[in-house]
């Protein structure tokens, strides 16, 4: 036993060895806060950029022109774009017939995909306001961030406001109270407390200057005027006047131009063996082209890039398979989105916006021959898309449907695109001072000049009167493809009615659900809307 | 126990196989009693010591045995007795009495030591070089299938490059690394890579909580202890040659149409006729030939091995070979107080790791496709493909063989190890251990598509074609142990005490890139990158790479064996653990363990026994996830369009984020007689606190996802091994044994309350998530709507609550009135191996069943490609004797969710010792094996085992993502590769 002391001596000075205890964790292969890559300031986000540069790109990350995303919920349940189920193609589980017929729940992937996106956006924003940001930086920043809420007001109704980055205990806000917020946050980048004909904006600290990227103070009256259009919707209280004069003041002080006759840019879907493909894309078609920078007509666009900003996909969510030979693409379609038939035939065949908006008929390949689909499914073996579409599902023909192709495709496309994505342009504000003078005059003909204006762009013929249904019809021609159709026809009153393959919807649908995911997430700080 | 048994039975096969030609013999004959009742003892085993030459007793206790000139003793063995040696001397006749009541003690290794079996208190199983599994072994935890009561392994199809999916006692955790630590030679952390199969002396599987707590984190999914074979010092250089030579054929294919009744279902007819898994598949050859030298001198003992495998998959174009050489060296010195052991081995293997992609397009493919372009029956640009056809305009559609064949895939992996163990004996009682070991691996992975190839080469495109891969990856473990192990004893009892110290650290990087463009195909251009094109064109070249930190992990442990009177054994440990990948105040673990065991049978003497032990042990065991940086905030690096660089949160932080820990109880129940011996073993888990990367508040933490201690998971279980020697004569023995295990998981509590996982996936099945996880239920439940039949071609689902509303959309499956039900479940309710070794008169007949029920499995093959849908006639359609006619629309349902339920003969193994004129051969072992050559099952997809893990869907082309779900076992997806058969023809030569 006295030996055994010793040992246990022994033992102990093992046990007690805690010389070699250093259990850092020296993170080499991932960047978090606390490193510091050269002109990469992680803490605030910016970047070497300048401090804006993620919080404007994740613009491009928040599903503006993706598939599942904010994107896919403004478009599909829609009357402008369908989904069909392709045999065994594109039913996922009937998530994307839940959207075209309204019959969306909770659980609904897309819808929390959205609310994900959107909120990871409004935190890169706030990561940015935490850092050092000067007054027009700071500006620009609470008007981002400004337009998200006004998504997820659009779309959730009520949501949390949160303005600092690991804010806790968050409530969720009323419509009401969201609205508030992103009216003040907008007017207060603006320096003014409300908006008139008579506003003074030279205590603003955005700019004037067009950058489109950027947002000065034509992008954030546009966004106002975006709100103000819909406040009836999410108040009760209609603020029309604000709407018909924000947009107003951005027409008549902005600088801007309607891209019509002369305004061009080189046609880089042209195909050498293809005659008839113009040189040159003229018009409304350049407002949207592969090479539509500096396009006079934008005023606050998200910046795509094939190899360096990608996230625009619609080469590949839209085109059928074999449409690869037209353009000669990097990267097989996956053959999605279509027109619906109604949609598509509402448009005259003269106006320009038909041919610019639509990929339609035979397709022909790069050297001008047919395109075949040896896998076609309608007896013909040319790959021809029809306006016309069999059936929503299960057996919707796959070259059925016009496809969208407004935001054009190019020679040799990546799966990723270049084209800049409107957000807020001239041709939206003609159509919401339009709007917005009918409806506070109670006359739609009051906007019969501003829309015309967009009509003679697009070489179709004027409008001798005009009513709310012919409004909603042109402002649907006018702002095809860009998310703003949903939006659109809750505002008239249209939403729950019914179109093809679509029965009426309860009016409980024109707010979307809280993601169940999202309430479960949040331990019971969020509340689920009425109706779901 | 059940070693002993098998020892007897191993032996009586090798004496039947006795040369009695050898020259210069005589023979001894006797009988063997038991000293104590002088009965005869029926089969004992007699042995001239220090050969292999033997016989056993028949039943009145007689043996006759030829012995070779100079020998100079029997050995004498039998199951519950002393083993005895006695002289030979001049005598003919012996008769020799054993005495019972000193069971003989089988070492059992556990951590940092061993044991005698008898003073084991956990679930420990021990299996040596006979028991494993032979034929074309191309990983060592084949070995083992099926031969452990509640070892789980797996490897679906049977991929030569795949890697056994290991699992003790199911899933002990979510989202850590669920496979067991290895422990090679004492080096934790060990990689069975580099272990050749040849080379393992045994195997020992620590089961539960209490034997594996010892080591801490890593023990907490079970322990394989890996002890490879070692020379004798003092004993002749002996050469042993092992020689194989297998072929293997596909098995269970999946049934398609054939071109006619493609044609006549509707099929776009395109004019040839081709089985396309004939096309990709072949008879797979393998060799496996190892040589090994064993012996010693004076103090110091080695044995050298080196062995090759060269084996071809039955997919064309996937293979390997390995070469594996392992050196195991002991010396003594300092008077023997001092014990060295070193070893050492180093593995490379070349594989052609193949598309497994060619047996999925292969069974989707239009059978009246032509191979050719040049066959094509409209105009068709073969050059363009290489020669090959293409259904070009199709999604998710390539030429099988055009894949196989065009395309390059190959992985070289080196593994190289060494450790050296340092054991001082201090005093008789005291003995220090030092350990040192490092392992180091590198793999290197290189892809080649040419610029014809449609498939990832991008062929079809007329621009960027041709892509090249590259991916290299390096990993190293160094480990420092040091121990000290006391023993002491008071009266009858002793107490072993051992304590000692161990860091840990692993590091790994990666890195992988891809470019593409190249010239044409006149050259194999991933050689001469520069080429490329995507050098000239901005963001096409995919780039990657990794680095962890110093992944490191400090532990101090000790424990304390106590044996009363060689009655009641005690053991009790405890480790305290820290981990560099914790939240910094939740850094340090401490895990204990206790177990006790009585030996019944020595205080109630009951007849027949001579082994009745009850024992109880419980442990506390932790895991952690593989991945670096849990607990911290990551950021992705991002680029806006002018090329400028910012970041953003991709994980949110978790400073609080601490141990996941499972606490195990188990009791189990050992009995033996002579002939029978019996194992039970019951348990029940916890595990708390488990780790996973889940869903949060993105309003909060301006992110989704970060790890969180989710929830807890209990499983419940029973395991029972049976051995019994059902003959025992001196020409005929069979001996026979079974495993059993069952078990349940269970989901106590999650940070959800239910959700579902696994997305079928393209085409037309995403958002279609088949797996139902929720709190309070088992896990693995296959979930979705019952198929009651079809009309107008659309299936027609059950209204499962009555309600008179079908709710059957794929986003309402967690609803409340959803028409849903659990359609079956991924893992088995039990499963079973049953083991035969019959000899008779120099043969020996080693058959090997099992089994696997209750499971059911999702097959997606038949899912996506058997409603025969009319807009997609240009695929084959799955043609199963489940398919229903008129049935045109995908829709999963439980229609496609089948009992997978099998039993089947897993290894049928023929031997014969074979004698050779001559003494230049000690023995020579000649065997034939049948791996997998009758299985029994009503599942019509390739392989009914189950699937405990789920990789994920993949579609047109693309990659496996490297994920690993293990909450969604019971998808049979379509990137499986096809089980196989194979005889095999082996040969063992003892020089």
């Amino acid at each position: 036993m006295k030996n055994l002391s010793k040992y246990l001596i022994v033992f102990i000075a093992i046990f007690g060895a805690y010389s070699c205890t250093d259990l850092e964790e020296n993170l080499i292969g991932d960047v978090t806060t606390e490193i510091n890559v050269d002109g990469i300031d992680t803490g605030g986000g910016g970047g070497s950029g300048g401090p804006l540069s993620a919080a404007f790109s994740s613009l491009r990350n928040a599903g503006t022109a993706n598939h599942g995303g904010y994107y896919s919920v403004q478009e599909i349940p829609s009357d402008e774009m369908v989904i069909c189920a392709k045999g065994g193609d594109w039913f996922d589980g009937g998530i994307l017939i839940d959207l075209h017929q309204h019959t969306y729940t909770p659980s609904h992937a897309m819808l929390n995909g959205t609310w994900v996106q959107t909120y990871g956006a409004i935190g890169t924003v706030n990561e940015a306001l935490a850092g050092s940001l000067d007054p027009n930086q700071n500006a620009q920043a609470r008007a981002l961030r400004a337009y998200y809420y006004w998504r997820l007001m659009d779309l959730y109704g009520r949501v949390p406001i949160t303005t600092t980055p690991g804010q806790t205990g968050v409530a969720q806000a009323t419509r009401a109270e969201v609205f508030e917020f992103v009216e003040s946050e907008l007017l207060g980048a603006l320096g003014i407390s409300e908006v008139s004909s008579s506003m003074d904006l030279s205590g603003s600290a955005l700019g004037t200057d067009n950058n489109p990227y950027l947002i000065n103070q034509f992008g954030a009256l546009g966004i106002l005027s975006k709100v103000y259009l819909n406040a009836e919707v999410y108040t009760g209280t209609a603020r029309w006047q604000e709407a018909a004069d924000a947009a107003s003041y951005v027409i008549d002080n902005g600088g801007y131009a309607l891209c019509g006759a002369g305004c061009s840019v080189p046609n880089l879907a042209k195909r050498a063996g293809v005659d008839t493909d113009p040189e040159m894309l003229e018009g409304y078609a350049a407002v949207f082209a592969p090479n539509n920078d500096n396009n006079p007509e934008h005023i606050f666009t998200v910046n795509y890039d094939e190899a360096s900003a990608g996230g625009m996909n619609f080469v590949q969510m839209n085109l059928h398979y074999s449409s690869q030979f037209t353009w000669n693409l990097d990267s097989q379609p996956w053959n999605g989105y279509a027109t619906l038939e109604d949609f598509y035939n509402s448009y005259d065949d003269g106006d320009a916006r038909k041919k610019a908006s639509f990929i339609q008929g035979e397709q022909l390949d790069f050297g001008g021959s047919a395109i075949l689909d040896y896998a076609s499914d309608d007896g013909n073996l040319v790959l021809n898309y029809t306006p016309e579409i069999n059936e929503l599902t299960p057996n919707s023909l796959r070259e059925a449907g016009a496809r969208p192709g407004k935001f054009s495709f190019q020679q040799f496309g990546r799966p990723d695109m270049s084209n800049d994505y409107t957000i807020v342009r001239l041709g939206e504000m003609y159509l919401n001072r339009a709007e917005a003078m009918s409806r506070a005059a109670g006359n739609w003909n009051m906007g019969l000049d501003d829309v015309n204006t967009l009509r003679a762009r697009a070489n179709a013929s004027a409008y001798t009167s005009l009513d709310a249904a012919e409004f909603l019809a042109e402002r649907g021609r006018e702002m095809f493809q860009e998310a703003s159709r949903r939006t659109d026809l809750i505002r008239f009153g249209e939403y729950n009615g019914t179109w093809w393959e679509k029965p009426a919807s309860d009016p409980s649908r024109n707010i979307f659900p809280i993601p169940s995911e999202q309430i479960t997430a949040s331990d019971g700080t969020l509340t689920q809307n009425p109706g779901y | 126990m059940k070693k002993l048994l098998t020892t007897v039975v191993f032996a009586v096969v090798a004496l039947l196989f006795t040369s009695s030609e050898i020259y210069s013999q005589r023979t001894v004959s006797g009988t063997i009693i038991d000293s104590e009742t002088n009965e005869p003892l029926i089969g004992a085993n007699v042995l001239v010591k220090g050969t292999s030459t033997g016989t056993i007793t028949d039943i009145d206790g007689n043996f006759s045995l030829s012995v070779p000139s100079g020998s100079e003793e029997l050995e004498i063995s039998y199951a519950g007795f002393s083993t005895q040696s006695v002289a030979i001397g001049n005598e003919s006749f012996l008769n020799i009495g054993l005495s019972a009541g000193q069971l003989l003690d089988e070492i059992v290794v556990t951590g940092y030591g061993s044991q005698n079996e008898k003073e084991i208190t956990s679930a420990v199983a021990q299996l040596d070089a006979k028991d494993f599994n032979l034929g074309a072994i191309t990983d060592p935890a084949q070995l083992l299938q099926g031969k452990v009561a509640g070892l789980q392994i797996y490897n679906r199809g049977g991929d030569p490059n795949g890697v056994s999916t290991i699992r003790m006692r199911g899933i002990s955790t979510v989202g850590a690394n669920v496979e067991p630590l290895i422990v090679i030679d004492g080096i934790i952390g060990a990689s069975l890579n580099n272990v050749d199969p040849n080379d393992i002396e045994s195997v020992s599987i620590l089961k539960d909580g209490s034997a594996a707590a010892i080591y801490g984190s890593r023990g907490s999914s079970g322990v394989i202890i890996v002890t490879t074979k070692s020379g004798d010092a003092n004993k002749e250089t002996r050469l042993t040659y092992n020689g194989q030579i297998a072929t293997s054929s596909p098995v269970n294919g999946i049934s398609v149409m054939s071109a006619t009744d493609f044609v006549a279902a509707g099929g776009t007819d395109l004019g040839s006729q081709n089985d396309w898994l004939d096309e990709v598949t072949r008879a797979g050859l393998t060799h496996i030939h190892g040589l090994s030298a064993s012996g010693g001198f004076n103090n110091t003992s080695f044995r050298i091995s080196a062995n090759v495998r060269d084996v071809e998959g039955i997919l064309l174009n996937s293979g390997f070979d390995q070469f594996n050489t392992r050196l195991n060296l002991n010396t003594k010195a300092l008077n023997d107080k001092l014990s060295i052991d070193f070893n050492t081995s180093y593995t490379t293997r070349q594989s052609q790791i193949g598309f497994q992609e060619a047996l999925r397009y292969a069974v989707l493919y239009n059978p009246t496709a032509p191979i050719l372009g040049d066959d094509s029956p409209f105009p068709f640009n073969s050059a363009q493909f290489g020669g090959y056809f293409e259904t070009l305009g199709l999604f998710d559609s390539f030429n099988p063989v055009s894949i196989a064949t065009q395309n390059r895939f190959d992985g070289d992996r080196q593994e190289f190890n060494y450790g050296a163990n340092f054991a001082y004996s201090i005093t008789d009682a005291l003995t220090y251990n030092v350990r040192v070991a490092r392992q180091s691996n590198n793999y290197e992975e290189r892809a080649y598509y040419p610029t014809t190839s449609n498939f990832r080469g991008n062929a079809s495109s007329p621009t960027r074609k041709g892509l090249a891969g590259f991916y290299d990856e390096s990993k190293t473990f160094n480990l420092y142990e040091t121990f000290a192990t006391y023993l002491t004893s008071f009266g009858a009892s002793n107490l072993t005490l051992t304590g000692g110290y161990s860091y840990q650290q692993e590091n790994y990087d990666d890195n992988a890139f891809s470019i593409g463009d190249f010239p044409n195909n006149d050259l194999d251009f991933s050689n001469i990158i520069e080429s490329a094109q995507d050098l000239q064109n901005a963001g096409f070249i995919g780039a990657a790479s990794n680095a962890s930190p110093d992944d490191k992990i400090i532990a101090f442990f000790g424990r304390a064996n106590l044996n009363f009177d060689d009655k009641i054994f005690v053991n009790a440990s405890l480790r305290r653990e820290g981990s560099s990948k914790l939240g910094v105040d939740n850094q340090w673990g401490l895990f204990p363990a206790f177990g006790v065991g009585i030996d019944l049978n020595q205080y109630l003497n009951i007849g027949p026994l001579n082994k009745f032990k009850v024992r109880y042990g419980w442990g506390l065991t932790g895991a952690l996830p593989s991945l670096s940086g849990l607990s911290r905030e990551i950021r992705n690096i991002t680029n806006d369009a002018s090329g400028a660089v910012n970041t953003t949160l991709a994980r949110a932080a978790n400073p609080d984020l601490k141990w996941e820990e499972k606490g195990e109880h188990n009791l189990g129940f050992e009995l033996g007689t002579g002939r029978l011996g019996a194992t039970l073993d019951i348990y029940k888990r916890t595990i708390s606190d488990f780790i996973l990367e889940r869903t949060v508040d993105v309003v909060e933490f301006q992110v989704d996802r970060r790890y969180e201690n989710a929830g807890q998971l209990s499983t419940k279980g029973l395991e029972l091994s049976l051995d019994y020697d059902v003959i025992q004569s001196s020409d005929f023995t069979y001996n026979t044994g079974i495993v059993f295990n069952t078990f349940k998981t269970i989901l106590d509590e999650y940070v959800i309350e239910k959700e579902t996982r696994a997305n079928l996936g393209a085409p037309g099945q995403n958002g279609t998530n088949v797996i139902l996880v929720k709190e309070g239920e088992e896990i693995g439940q296959i979930w979705g709507p019952v198929y009651v039949g079809v009309t107008e071609g659309n299936p027609d689902f059950e209204d499962v609550n009555g309600d008179g509303v079908l709710v059957t959309g794929q986003d309402k499956a967690l609803e409340d009135d959803v028409d849903f039900k659990v359609l079956g479940k991924g893992t088995p309710d039990f499963e079973i191996g049953w083991t035969n070794q019959i000899s008779y008169k120099g043969w020996n007949l080693n058959a090997f069943f099992r089994g696997a029920f209750g499971h059911s499995l999702v097959n997606t093959f038949r899912a996506f490609y058997e409603p025969q849908l009319s807009t997609q006639s240009s695929y084959n359609y799955i043609n199963t004797e489940l398919a229903v006619e008129g049935l045109t629309t995908a829709r999963f349902s439980s229609l496609y969710v089948e009992k997978a339920d099998f039993f089947k003969l897993d290894n049928l193994t023929i031997g014969k010792n074979v004698d050779l004129p001559g003494d230049y051969f000690d023995n020579v072992t000649i065997s034939l094996v049948l791996t997998n050559p009758i299985v029994l099952t009503s599942y019509t997809g390739t392989d009914p085992e189950p699937s405990l893990v789920d990789r994920g869907p993949t579609d047109n082309g693309n990659s496996n993502a490297n994920y690993y779900d293990v909450l969604s076992p019971g998808l049979d997806r379509r990137n499986n590769y096809f089980s196989s058969r194979s005889i095999a023809f082996g040969i063992n030569l003892n020089f």
